[in-house]
Parts: structure tokens; C-alpha cells; sequence
């Protein structure tokens, strides 16, 4: 057995529907079924802000986005990275216009300031680290996701910002960000972005938040289109450098 | 002066120098070495050690600290003899420490070769002693003698070619005058193989295949010539038992992985526990866990050896709790099928009928759109070591909480390409979790379990100081009471644990060993 590798797919049928199940096993998860995004970009219409040639396209795969959640998938083999390149492509010409946010950016960026937004998120080294960095969230997600992130937070909230909350023995109770756990111990980032570090043994309760540490925003339509341009347009370089890995297995 | 120097003289001969065959069948009697990658024959990895027990374990700290340097996955599990400890490290490295010390005594590394494709990274989980000899496999599926004195290679033989992306991890078994090795590979079409080799020549002995061409008997049980690059690797020890003389090995996945429609038929003896004749090769009996399995589920979890009361009958058994969520007892003499019982969640199988056989449920199957199937691939248990404790009766194993997205095409193969049959995806609709769980082997009944916030990866061994001691996948060895389940200590070692831990002794002192990250860790009372 080998938990590495996500390959292993020279199939025994056309490249195009060979690329097709490597998007669905591979990709689908965070692009959707059908290419039109969720936790990462739509690939149905948004730009190609990596490049448009194979190569480029390639390159992305197999190296993955860093500063992003898009990891390298670097185990595939060449006849299937064809293959799954292919598929994108047939993807993205199946649009039927490119995905453009109508409302003004400028005043987007005021709605962002005043609505609190960065007393949670962080735009390059500006605003707080409690909530996921919005740096190049405009090149990573599509508008569909970013309207309901704002409007219905916990229709999907990614793991890595789950909430949690905890009694101690004494009763004081904490809520934040699960930063590591393990049997022994859990380690929060709470709102004010300090590290709430527990030995499991200090505490009275342990409990998974269901609700999206973010409320909903109710903003008027307007402002909700001008917030979204605003995002949209944020496709700044990350602070990550180098290939970002997929999760090793263990054989 | 003089008088000193005889003295010591003296006092090295009354050592026994050399691990005999005699040594090896009555390890248990000797509780201060472990001898065997399973600590004996019978793998119960049980020591009759008291001296670290369930009122002092709370005491326990690191005592000396060994680095290899090595990066990867240190899977090793040492043996001590007479003082001296004898490991390996990824990418056929092996060690000599002084046992109370951790000073290095000798350092081999083999020179591999390079532009050589590896099947299956380079992993290595240990060695074997017979005579003054040490044994270990290299990744590029090789078997090599080691002189225990300075490590002096002293043979070196092809197991497999890995061009044909052969490899090997396993720690070999010494079997009287042989060396029993087995391959990884699974996952690339290989036709899978156990070998003895002549521990004295390293000449080949004799191969049992594990996957029976068309001619042979089982061989019927694969469409067309799929037998061909059916898979069936067997990358973890065997046990044996003497009186029998029978070596039971566990035996893995057939390929490819997840995509059966060109291997109709039951494939054997994939997921299998095959029973041979040490001393030919010659199969005496089977047992198919997971007849034409397309989960990956490779039987390579432990088969035990326990002599215990069933359904009020003394038996010799074999266990064993397998990949697929079940925990096994067969009469380890006759291969009769006397029990399985499921000890994590399972959505494959209504049951298992009373030839062992399961009765499959409907959605199991691996489909081109995906399916969700518990246990996941990598199983509801896996390789890593359980363990037996003769006072409780109880058999003590790392448990795996985990469901995976299975995904299923038919592949082409293409020799020493990834030959899976698609991919699978973790769910994501839950946590994965695990559990440390003792359980009465005679009932399947579960004693307690502890839960572990992740699903894990390592293994366990018992005391006769009423311990359990274990790691878990976030890097804690932990110590537990063996009746109760109570965690009694605890320490995080700061990188996942994927292997089990040792006991032993030496001057009276006893040791808690376990290799973790890149360091070999000893840990001690006070």
C-alpha cells in the first residue's frame, strides 16, 4: 500500500474522460464538480491569473499556488497531468462569458474598513490574523463563494478556521480558532489573536462550534456588490514562498 | 592489573555471544533482550519485565537519546542483545549503540545505487539476528548480511529485480538455518513473493509465490493472465511456530488496487494469511480475509500465535485484526475458521458467514464517481504491532476511525508505472480518530479503549508490570494500566509515531525504547 500517491491512473480509456476522473478525484473537491468553484477558483470563467498554455496550467499542478490552499500535486504521471490539463481547458472554453463583479472596488474598500472586516482578516501585513488572509482571495475564490462567506459564513467553513470553545476548571470560557490538537492538549488563537494553549486535563468541556466564528452580513445590495469588487480585485502576492505539499502518507 | 584483565576475560565468556536458533524459539525466556522484530516467534511483544509498573510509570523520563539524521519515516524496531542494540534507519542504515548509553558503536551504510526508480521510498523496519549475524533488506529489494561485530557487510543478494519495481521494508525473519524475507510493490503490477534465503551463503532457498499462475492451484481465481501482475505483496515479518513447524505471513493487495472488472474471480492469495513449511516453501493451508478485495485492505496486519481457552477448549490460534475492520481467530494448526468480529466501524460486509467468507453489502464497491466506505484504505488497522498480555488474556491494538472516498477506472498497465485502478479521497464529512483498544480475544469483546484525537500509525506493547505502552499519530508514547485503560504517563516526542515500542535490561535497569522523528529515544525511571 502507499498512502502517497493520488495517481496511478493510466487508464485504459480517451485522454479527455481519463482527465475528466482525475478532476473528479483530484480537483473536484475544492473546484467543484463541475469546475465552477468553492473552496478554490472557478475554472469555468474566472481569468487564468497563472497563465493560459499548458504549460503554465501544468506548472500549477504540479507545483501548486503558494500562499494558497492549492497544493503540488506532484505525483502524477506526465500522460496523466496531460490528460487532466486537457480536461481544464475544455472547462474553461465551455464558459460562456468570463466571471467580472459589477460594483465599484473603491467603494468596496470603505465598506471593507468600516464594516470591521479587519479586526478579523489580514490584507498583506495590515489587519489581524484571527480570521483566514484575504490577501489574494480575489485569485482564489469565486464570487459565488465570497457572497456567501459574507452573507452565510457557516455554510462552509474551511477546518483549518473552525471554532471551538472551552470551560476550564475554574469556569472561565474561551473561543477561537483551533490552532493543533492532539489527546492531551488543544491550542485556540483567540479573537484578540493570543495563544489559548490547554492540557485537556485543565479543562471542564470541550465543544465544536457549529457557527462560523464570522457573523452574517446583512449589507444593503449595493454595498454588498461594491464590498465583493473589492475582493474580487485582491490578488496580491502571498507571504508564502516556495511549492506547497500535499499531505505525506505513510507506507 | 592482570588479575582485572582475567576477571573481565572470564566474565566475556560466560556471555552468550551468538543468537542461536535455541535462543530465538525461548526469547520469552529471556526478558532482558528483544531478539525478533516481534520481540519472539509468536509476536505477542510481551516482556516479563516489572521493574517500570503501573505505580511507578508516572516517573519514567528520557534517559539517553540517539540521532540518525536520517529524514523520513523512522519505522525501526531494535533488537538488544546481551547489552547491545542493533537498529536500522531509512535507506539501509544500520546501527550498534551501547544499549545503557546510546554511544555508537558501529555505523553501516549501504551504497545504493543511483538512477534507480524506487517502488516504495526507503523505509525500514528492522533486522534479524541469527549466529553473529545481522539482516536487513535495502529499498531496492535486496537482502544483506551484516557482521554484528562492526557491521561488516558480508553478503548482499537480489531478492527481486526493482527495475520491475520490486522493493523491500520488511524486517527479515531468521527461521533455524534461514533467512525468510518478503516484498513491497503492491502497487505496480508486481507478482507478489516470500523467500528463504541460506543464512550462511545467501543463496536462495526456495520462493513461494503468492500469486499461483494459471496452471497452479488457485490459480483459476484471476481472469485471463491478470495473475500476472496480480499484486499479493507481503511487506511485513511473518511468525512461527516451532512445534508445528509452520511460518504463517501475511499476504497484500491484489492489483490493481481499486479496479477489479480485469481481475474477475476470488484472487488468491491476495489478502490472504498463507501457512507454509519453513524448511520448502510449501503451502499447508490458507485463509482469505478479503476474497477479490478493491479497497487495498492487504492482510499484512500481525498473525499472532495464542494458546488460548475458546468456547472452553484449549487451542493454538492464529489472530489476527485486519485491514478490513474485523478481527480474526483460526486454528493456527488446521486453518479451521472460529471467529471474526468487527472491532471498528465497517460499511463493506453484512457479515461474515461461518466459513469466514463475507457477505458483501450493497454500495461497497469502488464506483467512477466515487464511494464512501469505511474503513478507508489505509484500514481499520494496519501494520502496526499489537500485543498480548497472558496475565489480562487481552489483545491490545491501535484502532483507525476513518472513512475514504473510493474511485474506480479500469487502468492499462504499463510495467513500473503506479498500477491502482484510480484514486481515493479521504471524507470529509467527519474527523478521522482512533482508538488504543484491548479486547478478549476468545469473544472479540472489547475490555475499554482509549481514544486518540488522531487515527494512528503505531504500535504497542505489553508488560508484565501491568503496562501497555503505545504511540499515537500526534507524537506521544504513552503508558496505560493493561486492566483499566488508564493513561498513567505520557510524553510528547515531537513527530508522529510510526512504529512500537521495546523493553529491556541491562544491569538491572530497565528500558523503554521507541524510534521517533529522526532520534532513537530511551526512557527510563529514575
Amino acid at each position: 500500500m502507499c498512502l502517497a500517491a493520488q495517481s496511478g491512473l493510466s487508464a485504459s480509456i480517451g485522454p479527455l474522460e481519463q482527465g475528466k476522473a482525475l478532476f473528479r478525484s483530484n480537483c473536484a473537491f475544492c473546484h467543484g464538480l463541475d469546475g465552477r468553484g468553492g473552496r478554490g477558483p472557478n475554472l469555468v470563467s474566472a481569468p487564468r491569473t497563472h497563465g493560459e498554455s499548458d504549460e503554465a496550467v501544468k506548472n500549477v499542478i504540479r507545483k501548486g499556488v503558494p500562499g494558497s490552499t492549492m497544493p503540488a500535486f506532484s505525483t502524477l504521471e506526465p500522460d496523466e497531468l496531460d490528460a487532466l490539463v486537457l480536461f481544464v481547458h475544455v472547462l474553461h472554453t465551455g464558459a460562456s462569458g468570463t466571471e467580472t463583479a459589477a460594483g465599484d472596488p473603491a467603494d468596496g474598500r470603505k465598506v471593507y474598513e468600516s464594516s470591521g472586516c479587519p479586526s478579523c482578516h489580514r490584507i498583506g501585513l495590515k489587519g489581524s490574523a484571527f480570521g483566514p488572509d484575504l490577501t489574494r482571495i480575489g485569485a482564489s475564490r469565486s464570487l459565488e463563494y465570497l457572497k456567501q462567506s459574507i452573507t452565510d459564513p457557516s455554510a462552509d467553513i474551511p477546518p483549518e478556521y473552525a471554532g471551538v470553545a472551552v470551560v476550564t476548571k475554574n469556569g472561565q470560557r474561551i473561543a477561537g480558532v483551533r490552532i493543533n490538537e492532539d489527546t492531551f492538549t488543544i491550542q485556540i488563537r483567540d479573537q484578540s489573536q493570543q495563544f489559548r494553549n490547554f492540557e485537556k486535563s485543565e479543562l471542564q468541556s470541550e465543544t465544536e462550534m457549529k457557527q462560523s466564528l464570522m457573523p452574517p452580513y446583512k449589507l444593503p445590495q449595493q454595498k454588498l456588490e461594491n464590498l465583493l469588487a473589492y475582493l474580487a480585485s485582491l490578488k496580491g502576492e502571498a507571504p508564502v514562498t516556495g511549492p506547497v505539499k500535499q499531505t505525506e502518507g505513510i507506507r | 592489573m592482570k588479575r582485572t584483565f582475567l576477571v573481565l576475560l572470564a566474565a566475556a565468556f560466560v556471555l552468550p555471544a551468538q543468537v542461536t536458533y535455541d535462543r530465538l524459539v525461548n526469547a520469552q525466556k529471556e526478558p532482558q533482550n528483544w531478539l525478533t522484530y516481534w520481540g519472539d516467534y509468536s509476536a505477542i511483544r510481551y516482556r516479563a519485565l516489572d521493574r517500570i509498573n503501573t505505580s511507578n510509570a508516572k516517573n519514567l523520563r528520557l534517559d539517553w537519546m540517539f540521532q540518525t539524521g536520517q529524514a523520513g519515516n523512522f519505522e525501526t524496531v531494535p533488537l538488544v542483545v546481551d547489552g547491545v542494540m542493533y537498529f536500522t534507519a531509512q535507506g539501509a542504515q544500520a546501527y550498534a549503540l551501547d544499549a545503557r548509553s546510546g554511544r555508537q558503536l558501529w555505523h553501516y551504510s549501504y551504497p545504493m545505487p543511483d538512477n534507480i526508480k524506487l517502488c516504495c521510498g526507503t523505509v525500514n523496519r528492522g533486522l534479524a539476528m541469527l549466529g553473529d549475524r545481522l539482516y536487513m533488506v535495502t529499498p531496492h529489494a535486496h537482502l544483506i548480511a551484516l557482521d554484528r561485530r562492526d557491521g561488516t557487510l558480508i553478503w548482499d543478494s537480489e531478492i527481486a529485480p526493482a527495475e520491475k519495481q520490486y522493493g523491500a521494508t520488511i524486517a527479515p525473519l531468521a527461521v533455524k538455518d534461514k533467512i525468510i524475507v518478503g516484498v513491497s510493490g503492491g502497487e505496480f503490477g508486481i507478482r507478489g513473493l516470500i523467500d528463504a534465503f541460506d543464512a550462511k551463503t545467501g543463496k536462495r532457498a526456495w520462493r513461494f509465490w503468492t500469486i499461483p499462475s494459471k496452471d497452479q492451484p488457485g490459480g483459476d481465481t484471476w481472469l485471463a493472465d491478470s495473475w500476472k501482475r496480480g499484486g499479493g505483496p507481503t511487506w511485513m515479518t511473518g511468525t512461527f511456530d516451532p512445534q508445528l513447524n509452520l511460518l504463517y505471513w501475511g499476504v497484500g493487495n491484489p492489483g490493481p488496487d481499486l479496479y477489479g472488472g480485469d481481475r474477475l474471480g476470488d484472487n488468491l492469495y491476495s489478502c490472504s494469511l498463507v501457512v507454509l513449511d519453513p524448511d520448502t516453501g510449501k503451502l499447508k493451508w490458507y485463509f482469505q480475509f478479503t476474497p477479490h478485495d478493491v479497497h487495498d485492505w492487504d492482510a499484512e496486519e500481525t498473525p499472532m500465535l495464542l494458546n488460548i481457552k475458546f468456547r472452553g477448549q484449549d487451542r493454538k490460534v492464529v489472530v489476527q485484526a485486519n485491514r478490513n475492520g474485523f478481527f480474526y481467530v483460526l486454528d493456527r494448526q488446521t486453518g479451521e475458521f472460529l471467529m471474526a468480529k468487527p472491532f471498528a466501524r465497517q460499511t463493506w460486509a453484512k457479515q461474515i458467514d461461518d466459513k469466514g467468507r463475507p457477505v458483501l453489502a450493497n454500495g461497497g464497491v469502488p464506483t467512477p464517481n466515487g464511494t464512501r466506505v469505511c474503513p478507508g484504505l489505509a484500514g481499520a488497522a494496519n501494520w502496526m504491532a499489537p500485543s498480548y498480555n497472558p496475565e489480562t488474556g487481552w489483545f491490545y491494538f491501535p484502532v483507525r476511525e476513518q472513512c475514504d472516498i473510493y474511485y474506480s477506472l479500469p487502468p492499462a498497465y504499463q510495467e513500473g508505472k503506479p498500477y491502482w485502478g484510480s484514486v481515493f479521497r479521504g471524507a470529509t464529512d467527519e474527523q478521522e480518530y482512533g482508538f488504543l483498544k484491548a479486547l478478549d480475544p476468545a469473544t472479540g469483546e472489547t475490555k475499554w479503549d482509549f481514544r486518540y484525537q488522531h487515527a494512528p500509525w503505531a504500535g504497542t506493547m505489553a508488560t508484565s508490570g501491568g503496562l501497555i505502552f503505545a504511540g499515537d499519530q500526534d507524537g506521544y508514547l504513552m503508558a496505560f494500566d493493561s486492566k483499566t485503560g488508564k493513561n498513567l504517563w505520557h510524553i510528547y516526542t515531537g513527530a508522529p509515531i510510526v512504529t512500537a515500542p521495546i523493553t529491556y535490561l541491562v544491569n538491572g535497569k530497565q528500558y523503554v525504547s521507541l524510534a521517533s522523528g529522526a532520534a532513537l529515544m530511551t526512557f527510563a525511571l529514575p
